[in-house]
């Protein structure tokens, strides 16, 4: 143990000399924090305009003068996304999802894009956050670091003195694996910084924490690798050149590549095609503004019966309410099911890519990391499913007020002139039914349980990494 | 001519050179066949698409009996085809709409709408040849070349190299065929590619220059930095540094100024803007909304009269003035993507990594310029249908399906 820990301060010694270390490190912190600079000012002057235009928009809902209630309907109503206070780490999805819904009867709007935000930072190169910083440069500046760790005293001939000296292999490669870990550890303090900063908001710590916990052990696997590289080659070059070689197939090519083939072997099918696909049936559910559709006969019937009278004038209820009601509820149950199909496949190709992760950590690290801080596909569609929750249910206060508040006949001649118009409509004070959008995240014990595959892969890709290290450890030759 | 051919025996025993040669090739090749195939999958969902929206369409507009419900429930596919060329990059096409199926209403209501199959995709990045040419390659070329110099000196060859061989002149000979070796392995597939899918001969060879001359700027920067009598480590370092700040400080802070210095129209505002003008045409007076609508389109003077109740031309008339009115903005939003493309242009020959890319890009016809030209003819396609159906509507002709079938087509065109 002591051996250990002394071979460990040695090597932060020597790195405390070395101008290569301290250039290394200085360009990785520049880079980081300049970027997480970037990433922040914008995540939270997004969330701060986000919440404004939410309240604004809900403001001017329900500031609308008297109305006939389906004018409403179709005013409809506009929800916005919050980016969660993690994304000032990993905005994962959020550039290149829509991050606004317009909320109307009988559709379901996909998210608008705001191709101004999709531009900021990209330049025609993949955006650069301080999370992809973490993923792909950290373990290159661990390489300059650490790849020589053990093969150097090979080389300078130190190893076959320091083994003599009584010191086992194991604790040899164990001290230099813990003092490149302690190196990670450092590496982690901006991002913790970072997180804390923005999780001090809403008092995310779980998730931070779970967040820094997955990235230190895609780090540590880093430095076990690069610690049992150094200790089985026999000169400096080959293992900084293996080490490059591993480096760039997997935190580059392999991600792309599962990318590539994960597209091309699951493709999730456009809403464009989704809508073609479900016209039929839409059209079979009926038209909501037509009463006299041939899929509200049996309607028309029982509710005549239902209330005993012959002609629908005399009916104690709006007609034309109940059918939008009836109307809205039929479609909508087509409309979910279908976009739950799509929001399937959609998820369907995502595992497909996260099964890539099995092959570099670095794809279970970035699912892991969008995951936990909400920036994943899960939060994009809970975010989708919770605008159409919102649109289900002031959609249908609306039809409520046509069928409860509005008289049959007032309805049916409201195109009689203005006076007609005015008399067909509702009071304003009605409009107080739209519910306020307060969709931010998905509950952290539900990410982390979606985190759970990736999480699994990390810590085998760790397991694995010990393993090399033991083995090298026990195997240590001059 | 001897040292060539010498250097070439060398070449052909160093397994590290042939090794990222082969890294090279099969990077290539995969993004290649990658780009191709997501091309060829893009045409055919078209193709599909089509097929099902004129059945859609048709089977809708059989049900009609008026234009203005013809106007109403029937929608239209309009898309922008892949260019042979887009196998080189699907650029802007994963994140901004190539697609949209619009209808005779607002159009400001219709054109932010984004069908993106698949965001986890757009979010990792594709593997593709921008990915390897302006990314991979450099990195490719610098671990090929970093210690070709200083790992001779370490071993203690490198004087003994220099006296041979007459002069320090050999290496560069050494850097060049490797990174000519490099380069071939991206550039042959990327031309293979194109001819496979019959790209135009000026974009492939544009194409290929642009990854030749980026190889030739990272292999300079290899051997002028390689000539410093440094530690290896501190050469690779070097590199590595110049990569980054090639590749990602400058591009970003590029971007992030050009961002800051030309302020775009929110997307939520013009949205909520356009709203608001439609809607609150249900409220004014109709002739308000009416000589609006005929203050752009004055051949309708004369059919512009609206009785009390509710009429098709009325309710078209003030979707049409809702677009009018965000006009300003939404041109503003538009033009100021446009600039902002401009600047971007001019800035990225400050790095070469975004040059390259964004010069991928346009040779595709995946980049900005391409996806508003694709915004325009969708515009361009709306004005075409509201005004054919304005001259139904106006006139008060009868709707039948034989005169539906004069609707105009989308003129679809390969790239927007």
């Amino acid at each position: 143990m002591n051996a250990m820990l002394q071979i460990a301060t040695e090597e932060w010694r020597l790195w405390k000399r070395s101008r290569l270390a301290l250039a290394s490190g200085i360009i990785f912190l520049s880079l980081l924090s300049f970027t997480a600079l970037v990433t922040a000012d914008q995540i939270l002057s997004e969330r701060h305009t986000r919440q404004a235009t939410q309240a604004a928009a809900e403001e001017t809902f329900r500031a609308q003068p008297d109305r006939h209630p389906h004018r409403m309907v179709h005013y409809g109503h506009y929800v916005f996304r919050t980016p969660p206070p993690m994304a000032a780490l990993d905005p994962g999805l959020l550039p290149v999802t829509g991050s606004q819904v317009f909320l109307e009867g009988h559709r379901q709007n996909s998210p608008m894009i705001n191709a101004a935000d999709a531009d900021t930072g990209l330049g025609g190169l993949p955006p650069w956050t301080p999370a992809l910083c973490y993923q792909l440069f950290a373990p290159l500046l661990l390489i300059v670091l650490g790849y020589g760790a053990v093969v150097r005293e090979r080389e300078t001939r130190t190893l076959a003195t320091l083994l003599s000296q009584g010191v086992t292999g194991t604790e040899l490669i164990l001290g230099k694996f813990v003092a490149l870990v302690g190196v990670s550890g450092l590496l982690l303090v901006p991002a913790l910084l970072i997180g804390a900063g923005a999780a001090g908001e809403s008092g995310n710590f779980a998730a931070l924490t779970a967040l820094l916990l997955s990235y230190f052990c895609y780090l540590a696997f880093w430095c076990a690798i690069i610690v049992f590289a150094s200790a089985v080659f026999e000169r400096r070059s080959a293992a900084l050149n293996t080490m490059l070689a591993a480096w760039l197939v997997s935190t580059l090519a392999i991600p792309s590549l599962g990318v590539g083939l994960g597209s091309a072997l699951f493709t999730a099918p456009g809403k464009i095609q989704l809508d073609l696909a479900m016209q039929a049936e839409i059209l079979a559910a009926g038209d909501g503004h037509n009463v006299n559709d041939p899929a509200f006969v049996q309607l028309r019937a029982e509710l005549l019966e239902q209330y005993g009278v012959d002609d629908v004038a005399q009916l104690p209820v709006n007609i034309r309410g109940v059918v939008s009601e009836r109307s809205e509820a039929a479609q909508t149950e087509i409309l979910n099911r279908y976009a739950s199909r799509r929001l399937a496949q959609e998820q369907a190709n995502a595992q497909a890519i996260l099964r890539f992760g099995w092959l570099s950590p670095a794809v279970a690290l970035s699912f892991a990391s969008r995951t936990l801080a909400g920036t994943d596909l899960l939060t994009h569609h809970r975010f989708q499913e919770a605008a159409e929750e919102l649109r289900f249910d002031f959609v249908q206060g609306l039809n409520r007020l046509h069928i409860e508040a509005l008289d049959y006949k007032t309805d049916i001649e409201r195109n009689r002139g203005v006076e007609a118009s005015r008399r067909a409509r509702v009071s304003a004070e009605n409009w107080a039914l739209l519910d306020d959008f307060d969709f931010e995240s998905v509950p952290f014990a539900e990410r982390l349980s979606a985190a759970g595959l990736p999480l699994i892969m990390l810590a085998a890709w760790l397991v694995l990494g010990l393993g090399l290290l033991a083995r090298a450890g026990s195997r240590l030759t001059v | 001519m001897n040292a060539l051919a010498r250097e070439w025996r060398l070449l052909q025993r160093d397994r590290g050179a042939l090794f990222w040669a082969a890294v090279a090739l099969v990077a290539s090749v995969f993004a290649v066949c990658m780009g191709a195939i997501e091309s060829q999958r893009q045409l055919s969902e078209i193709e599909a698409l089509k097929v099902a929206d004129e059945h859609d369409r048709n089977a809708t507009l059989a049900r009609q009996s008026d234009w203005g419900s013809a106007g109403y429930y029937a929608f239209h596919l309009t898309y922008a085809e892949p260019a042979a060329a887009s196998f080189l990059t699907q650029g802007k096409r994963d994140s901004y709409p190539w697609k949209h199926r619009i209808r005779i209403l607002a159009m400001e209501g219709q054109i932010y709408e984004a069908d993106v199959s698949s965001p986890t995709i757009s979010a990792m990045g594709r593997f593709d040849m921008a990915f390897v040419a302006s990314v991979l390659l450099p990195l490719l070329v610098i671990v090929l070349l970093y210690d070709l110099r200083s790992g001779e000196a370490d071993s203690g060859r490198l004087e003994l190299l220099e006296a041979s061989a007459g002069g320090s002149g050999f290496w560069r000979t050494r850097v060049l065929l490797r990174a000519a070796l490099l380069t071939l392995a991206v550039v042959v597939p990327v031309l293979a590619g194109a001819w496979w899918v019959g790209a135009d001969s000026r974009s492939t060879i544009a194409a290929a220059a642009l990854i030749v001359a980026h190889a030739a700027f990272w292999s300079v920067l290899a051997l002028v930095i390689g000539a410093w009598r440094v530690a290896t480590p501190v050469l690779l370092a070097s590199l590595l540094g110049l990569w980054l700040l090639f590749a990602i400080v400058i591009p970003q802070l590029g971007t992030i100024a050009i961002d800051r210095s030309i302020p775009v129209p929110a997307l939520s505002q013009i949205a909520l803007e356009q709203r608001e003008a439609v809607n609150d045409a249900w409220d004014l007076p109709k002739p308000v909304t009416m000589d609006a609508f005929v203050a752009r389109y004055p051949e309708w003077k004369a059919h512009a009269a609206i009785d009390g109740t509710f009429e098709w031309k009325w309710y078209y008339a003030f979707q049409q003035v809702g677009d009018q009115t965000v006009e300003p903005l939404s041109s503003a939003y538009r033009e100021g993507l446009i600039k902002r493309e401009r600047y971007l242009d001019r800035f990225s020959w400050f790095s070469p990594p975004m040059l390259v890319s964004r010069q991928l890009m346009r040779l595709s016809q995946t980049d900005l310029r391409s996806m508003l030209a694709y915004d325009e003819d969708v515009r361009a396609f709306h004005k075409r249908l509201r005004e054919f159906h304005y001259s139904k509507l106006f006139l008060d002709e009868p709707f039948s399906l034989e005169a539906a079938q004069a609707l105009p087509p989308f003129p679809g065109k390969p790239g927007g």
